[in-house]
């Protein structure tokens, strides 16, 4: 058997199964107790257990065992009955509300860690009201009629010393309508044991009367059973009790009237003989007595085979009675309830073996009868002395089900007892340590009851999941949730909110978002209603933004919220409220210092692309500190460096995202940002002082910003506000501004925004996140993390700026006047303007003069142009700079245009970025320029492509073949052809044929293509004589129709400018050499209706042209062509002259070799040894032996005809050298005089000759640029030309 | 008839829960799934000695409530698949059957590159998928 004391099972039903005496008392009696406070039962209470009764205890069998603890349960008679169930569900209620006082209190405290909870022991985590609650509830259906060990093994009558005729007074105490039911009714034995005691108070008077009335007693009732018992020794006044028993007992008694002030020490110990000697003198041995007695009739009936046999037959015959007639079946004569009672006394008694005996006997019987509830009860029984025998677990687990199954069939009006067969049955298992197998029981008892039980059921299954091994975590959390849930229903709130709580350190941070939502609405909820209003808020803050909820879960969670907040009724600031969600990534700060914006896209350009336009423009940063004639005012930027500069007067935008995370609209009042300024006076030490600033921001930040005191001049700074409704799901960008009034620092902390009237929610702006900064490049290092600070100077004029007509698409070529317009808006003037534009190529400044000219009429064709001069050299064509007039200047207030040309030089997406630079003409601030920043994104479409190709003429050395082909790139628009213009004086144009008009000439369609063809004529002064050939000019009008429309200078200045860069550019692409020859092509677009584009003029740039041909050089012979001679006189002698142009950009050595004779075809091999064949081309027979005597000039040649005498002999003999060697510069023209002999008359052909050409590669110049000369062979030889010289017989 | 299933990732985070009910009782049908997974976890640490437990994926009855039964399968790769229903009489090769067309589902939801691991379930085909599973649920094959 094991240590009942080890197992509080053991110790409760030590405490709950053992004898009750039934006390019957008078009015007088009571009285005398009830001056200390205390009725009479209650008096006695502190001496009713025995710790250590020691007393010797004999059963049925003869093996005598001693009781060691022992408890006797004193009951007033009235109470000896079944509590009403209203009455014990009341009583039951007080106890959890009571409870739940201590439970509002225990809220305010943290939670404790989950891990602290683990390693508690359940005794000391549950809370210690739950024992007394299944106490109670045990407690509610004691005194059952189909249960024995309730019923009263003793009666004590208790008659007061004062009261009349005490003996009469005794017997009619036990007058049967007193009497409890169960006595009245038959279920029990109405011979009990009777004590009788006479309650004496000492300070009545003497003992005299008191000892007379006992000795009556005696002589009445008999010596044994009577008994007196002096109380009231003291006069009262002050407690003299050292250690007060009924303190401990009774804690809740009222404490207004002292407990026991009445009572001595004497009197205790006269209380706690009366006692021992009631139970170790009386009960006890009456029990054991009837133990005795009934085991011997039991034994008599019921043992035995022949017994069993009778009592088998005898049930069997019963079988058809009634199921329902068990209450009335057994009264307390009958042999199943004396067996019942055997059975319970062997318990109360501590000697299980007899008892589960009994009930085992007793447990057949009610089955065969059908009393189901007796039999559950006899099981019930049977189960707890298993337990108590600690024998067979299965057994008692066996028995604890079939009694909890049985009671469960006769709910309702067995229910209370399943509750109770529920929980001893729950506490086997806790007691073996299978908390689990608890928590199921727990879990089934919680469905039969009222919620109210059901939520303390609940709330032990969760206790027992929580201490089961393995821990079950889920499962305890889930069970507090059912718990908090049967609170709630039973209007329990403070239990509710302490189980959510409990469940929340299970739930928390888990990703089961509805279950997590659940928890932390509900909890919000119950603090809202036990008026905890701020850990509400705070619960209600975790589940606004539910994106995962349906809309109206969501609606509903906000609409709690907002009511919570009104009923705390202040306004409530939270950090980081989730309504809207700020996306901290998405922040851009927008400032200017020196560097300002036309407009809000301009900001989107990399700051490098700006400094790199700027960079010469701009005065350098270091040349400011280096330079010691610079003013103070300038050096103190330097200090500045950390921090960022504003100006006074103008915004600070800060661009953020607000996005709704929910699926209903919210609106958001008031966003603005939270901001600090200080004056300048105060920020006098700031460069030494930056860290430890630094450090109060971030303290300052755990703040909400209403505590913030430093904002408090509302003239000091002008913060935007914005009122937003953001739609379920939206994102929205916004921008805030904080214009600062003074100058000091001014610091960006944050956002706020009102949510509602009383929800402010506010986001600082964490150190630690990476801001995109649109002026990136000193914000890593500022010494304050990422708090924004500014330093705010004197305010400075700023120039707004924009360019009028500036086309969004447009076609390439496009050709016209941009107006510049700047405004200046402050009251200061600027002076000392500067330009950069990005694209030379696209945009170039003009002069003021240009607006008031006509364009494009201005730009006809004077007839004394002026030749422009070339722009200076220093012109980037990268990046130009260009620099204003001195005397511009921008007056405060003033409007100020400036004339722009544009040129769509080539298709595609271009980004023009445009800089204006400009100083503040009253130097007196920290910064003494600004930059207006511009930027212009444009679609050039691709219209016609040009291209040119120019072969020379193989008749006349100045003059080319010109072939342009015209393509349009469009699908719609369709262009006129207007002119084109050869740009330079070196050449002329001219059409051809010259007189032709050209009629298709005159619109290009949409994907048509054209190719026309024209006259270059060289007219360099060099070839001034040739002027002879009708030539009118460098440019060609197109426009056959010529419909008044006049031609168009390209020599004049934007032109000009364009043409340059046109010609920089293209430059450089170009495959073939430098050349001089540019064209320029003037066209307009056809019909400019059908499109919203309207370019009038469109030019096209074909720069670099150059002459094409498969060699390196083209040559001309010019010598008379017809000639007379009288042959008869001499041989005739003429003089020609080799023109030859080197059109390549190198040096290249020429050796100009004649031949005598003719080889017939064109040699493979260029290669002069194998020049000579044995074919001649001339075969005019002459005079072989002359060439011998002319030609031997050179030793060389000499051997060449030698070999070459037998030969053909031509007519004709070149004279002088037969080679020569020339050496032409790059791009040069060299003339070689030849001379030949005619010996007699005819026509001759003189292309005997050869041109034998090497590239000297030398130049390094040439090396760079292999690619050239790979298109041509680096050396070769050409034939002469033909060139038919008649010579006539003169006579 | 089938009142939920549901995926739980590996770190008992939910991937996918779908309730075939009518009623609002999407609250009670993720408590009864995630205090499955204590059963779950009881059942994975203290394997039964008997029966060929290694690599079984089908976990079988988890526990019975009041109203329902739950049912588990666990993957190799520690994903949990949880059915619960409200047949008091299901026969352990349905639901069986039912678990390993649920995988093969799950396997292709998550076999789409575009599925981000460990994440939410969004697929719509997946979704489609399970509820003709679920309709389909006690006959022989699924569709």
């Amino acid at each position: 058997m094991m240590d009942p004391m080890r197992s509080l099972l053991g110790r409760v039903l030590l405490e709950e199964i053992t004898p009750v005496v039934m006390v019957l008392s008078t009015p007088l009696a009571e009285e005398a107790c009830r001056k200390n406070g205390l009725n009479f039962v209650e008096m006695l209470l502190p001496f009713s257990v025995f710790n250590k009764i020691d007393v010797p205890v004999r059963t049925a069998s003869d093996q005598p065992y001693r009781l060691q603890m022992f408890k006797l349960r004193l009951v007033y008679a009235s109470d000896i009955r079944q509590q009403d169930y209203k009455v014990a569900e009341n009583h039951l209620k007080q106890l959890v509300s009571d409870a739940a006082n201590a439970a509002l209190s225990d809220l305010q405290s943290e939670l404790p860690q989950l891990e602290t909870i683990l390693s508690e022991t359940e005794l000391n985590f549950s809370p210690s009201w739950i024992q007394t609650f299944n106490k109670e509830l045990r407690k509610s259906v004691s005194f059952s009629e189909h249960e024995a060990f309730d019923h009263p093994v003793a009666c004590l009558f208790v008659v007061s010393s004062n009261d009349a005729q005490p003996i009469n007074r005794f017997v009619d105490l036990f007058n049967t309508d007193q009497l409890p039911s169960l006595l009245n009714d038959g279920v029990m034995d109405p011979k009990i044991l009777k004590q009788y005691l006479l309650l004496h108070e000492n300070h009545d008077g003497t003992m005299d009367r008191a000892t007379g009335i006992l000795a009556e007693m005696k002589s009445t009732f008999g010596s044994i059973d009577c008994r007196l018992l002096c109380i009231n020794s003291s006069d009262g006044g002050d407690g003299e009790l050292k250690d007060n028993p009924w303190l401990n007992v009774k804690a809740h008694l009222s404490a207004s009237h002292e407990i026991g002030s009445f009572l001595n020490i004497d009197d205790l110990i006269e209380i706690k003989e009366f006692m021992q000697e009631l139970s170790s003198k009386h009960i006890i041995p009456y029990m054991e007595q009837k133990i005795r007695f009934l085991n011997q009739q039991v034994s008599a009936t019921r043992k035995g085979f022949r017994n069993q046999i009778k009592n088998l037959w005898w049930r069997k015959g019963k079988e058809d009675a009634p199921e329902t007639t068990s209450g009335q079946m057994y009264t307390f004569s009958s042999m199943e309830s004396q067996i019942r009672v055997l059975g319970d006394y062997a318990f109360i008694l501590r000697d299980y073996e007899l008892a589960l005996s009994n009930y085992r006997l007793l447990s057949t019987d009610y089955k065969l009868d059908k009393a189901w509830k007796r039999y559950a009860g006899v099981q019930e029984m049977m189960g707890l002395a298993y337990f108590m025998l600690d024998q067979s677990r299965k057994d008692s687990e066996t028995c604890m089900e079939t009694a909890f199954n049985t009671y469960l069939k006769l709910v309702p009006s067995a229910q209370r007892n399943a509750t109770r067969c529920g929980l001893w049955w729950a506490e086997i298992l806790k007691a073996r340590g299978q908390y689990k197998e608890a928590a199921g029981i727990y879990f089934r008892i919680s469905s039969e009851e009222p919620p109210l039980h059901a939520a303390v059921m609940l709330e032990q299954a969760s206790y027992s999941y929580l201490f089961s091994r393995p821990t079950m975590l889920r499962k305890y959390g889930f069970h507090l949730i059912l718990a908090g849930n049967r609170y709630y229903v039973s209007d329990q709130r403070p239990h509710a909110l302490r189980t959510y709580r409990n469940a929340l350190l299970v739930y928390g941070g888990i990703p089961w978002n509805f279950i997590l939502d659940h928890v932390h609405y509900n909890i919000g909820r119950w603090y809202a209603f036990v008026g905890v209003f701020d850990v509400s808020v705070k619960h209600m803050l975790e589940i606004l933004a539910c994106s995962h909820q349906s809309a109206t879960t969501q609606d509903l969670f906000l609409g709690n919220f907002f009511e919570t907040v009104e009923n705390m009724g202040k306004i409530f600031e939270v950090n980081k409220l989730q309504l809207p969600v700020v996306n901290m990534s998405s922040i851009q700060v927008i400032y200017e210092d020196h560097r300002t914006y036309a407009s809000f896209a301009d900001l989107n350009v990399n700051e490098n692309l700006w400094k790199s336009l700027e960079e010469e423009m701009v005065p350098l940063a270091s040349t400011i500190k280096s330079n010691w004639l610079e003013s103070q005012s300038r050096l103190s930027l330097k200090k500045y460096d950390d921090s960022h500069v504003c100006v006074v007067g103008e915004a600070i935008k800060l661009d953020i995202e607000f996005r709704n995370p929910l699926q209903i609209p919210i609106s958001v009042f008031s966003l603005s940002l939270i901001c600090d300024i200080c004056e300048k006076s105060k920020e006098t030490k700031i460069d030494g002082g930056t860290s430890s600033f630094g450090f109060n921001d971030i303290e300052e930040l755990k703040e909400a910003p209403s505590c913030r005191s430093r904002i408090g001049d509302v003239s000091n700074l002008v913060l935007s506000e914005f009122d937003l409704v953001l739609g379920g799901g939206e994102a929205k960008r916004i921008q805030l501004d904080a214009t600062p009034k003074i100058e000091g620092v001014l610091k960006v902390l944050g956002v706020r925004w009102k949510l509602s009237e009383l929800v402010v929610g506010y986001h600082y702006f964490e150190p630690n996140t990476k801001m995109k900064h649109k002026k990136g490049k000193r914000v890593a290092r500022n010494s304050s993390g990422g708090i924004l600070n500014f330093i705010v100077i004197k305010g400075l004029p700023k120039l707004e700026g924009c360019i009028h007509n500036l086309p969004g698409t447009t076609f390439a070529g496009d050709f016209r006047l941009l107006r510049m317009e700047l405004r200046n808006q402050s009251e200061y003037s600027v002076k000392n303007m500067r330009m950069a534009i990005s694209h030379p190529r696209f945009l170039s400044p003009g002069n003021l003069e240009d607006f008031n000219m006509d364009f494009p009429c201005y730009l006809e064709k004077q007839k004394f142009s002026k030749s422009m001069e070339a722009p200076a050299n220093a012109q980037k064509f990268k990046n130009l700079l260009f620099y204003f007039p001195n005397d511009v200047t921008i007056e405060g207030g003033a409007t100020f245009y400036w004339p722009l040309w544009f040129h769509a030089s080539f298709s595609g997406k271009i980004s023009l970025y445009l800089s204006v630079y400009y100083e503040i003409e009253s130097c007196s601030s920290d910064m003494i320029y600004r930059t207006l920043r511009m930027h212009y994104d444009l679609e050039v479409l691709p219209s016609l492509d040009l291209s040119i190709h120019i072969a020379p003429c193989p008749s006349k050395l100045q003059e080319f073949l010109m072939r342009m082909d015209i393509m349009n790139r469009t699908s719609t628009e369709s262009f006129s052809m207007q002119q084109l213009s050869c740009v330079g004086d070196e050449l002329g144009i001219s059409r051809l044929p010259a007189n032709e008009t050209i009629s298709p000439l005159k619109v290009l369609h949409a994907g048509q293509a054209l190719s026309c063809f024209f006259k270059l004529k060289d007219c360099s002064k060099s070839f001034e004589y040739e002027t002879g050939l009708a030539f009118h000019g460098k440019d060609e009008k197109l426009d056959a129709q010529g419909n008044g429309k006049v031609l168009i200078d390209v020599s004049r200045s934007p032109f000009l400018e364009f043409h340059q860069q046109e010609r920089y550019h293209q430059g450089k692409t170009a495959e073939g050499g430098i050349s001089n020859i540019d064209f320029i092509l003037i066209s307009e677009l056809h019909d400019s209706s059908s499109t919203g584009l309207h370019p009038s003029i469109l030019s096209f740039h074909a720069c670099h042209c150059s002459i094409t041909n498969e060699i390196p050089l083209w040559w001309l012979m010019e010598g008379p062509r017809v000639m007379s001679h009288d042959f008869s006189v001499s041989f005739c002698e003429i003089d020609l002259e080799l023109t030859i142009c080197n059109c390549l950009n190198a040096e290249v050595s020429i050796r100009i070799i004649t031949n005598d004779f003719m080889p017939e075809t064109k040699l493979s091999d260029y290669l002069i040894s194998d020049s000579n064949t044995n074919q001649g081309g001339w075969h005019n027979v002459s005079l072989a032996n002359d060439i011998k005597e002319i030609s031997n000039v050179q030793g060389v040649q000499s051997e060449k005809l030698s070999s070459s005498s037998s030969q053909s002999i031509s007519p004709f003999i070149w004279c002088a050298a037969s080679s020569t060697s020339v050496k032409m510069q790059p791009s040069s023209t060299a003339k070689v005089p030849l001379r030949i002999c005619i010996f007699s008359p005819g026509t001759f052909d003189l292309s005997s000759y050869e041109l034998h050409w090497n590239v000297q590669s030398s130049s390094p110049s040439d090396k760079g640029r292999p690619g050239d000369d790979a298109m041509r062979s680096s050396s070769g030889m050409s034939q002469g030309h033909p060139f038919y010289l008649t010579v006539m017989q003169s006579h | 008839m089938i009142v939920c299933v549901a995926v739980v990732g590996h770190q008992n985070n939910p991937l996918y829960l779908q309730s075939f009910t009518e009623a609002d009782d999407a609250l009670k049908l993720h408590h009864i799934v995630h205090c499955s997974l204590d059963v779950i976890e009881e059942r994975v640490n203290n394997p039964k000695k008997s029966g060929p437990t290694l690599n079984e994926t089908f976990l079988g009855l988890l526990y019975p409530t009041e109203n329902y039964k739950v049912y588990g399968y666990l993957t190799n790769s520690k994903v949990k698949f949880i059915l619960v229903t409200t047949d008091l009489d299901v026969r352990d090769a349905d639901v069986r059957n039912f678990f390993r067309w649920f995988h093969s589902a799950y396997v292709d939801a998550v076999s789409n590159p575009f599925h981000l691991p460990g994440k939410k379930i969004t697929s719509k085909t997946f979704a489609s998928r399970i509820s003709t599973l679920v309709k389909s649920f006690g006959s022989t094959a699924p569709a």
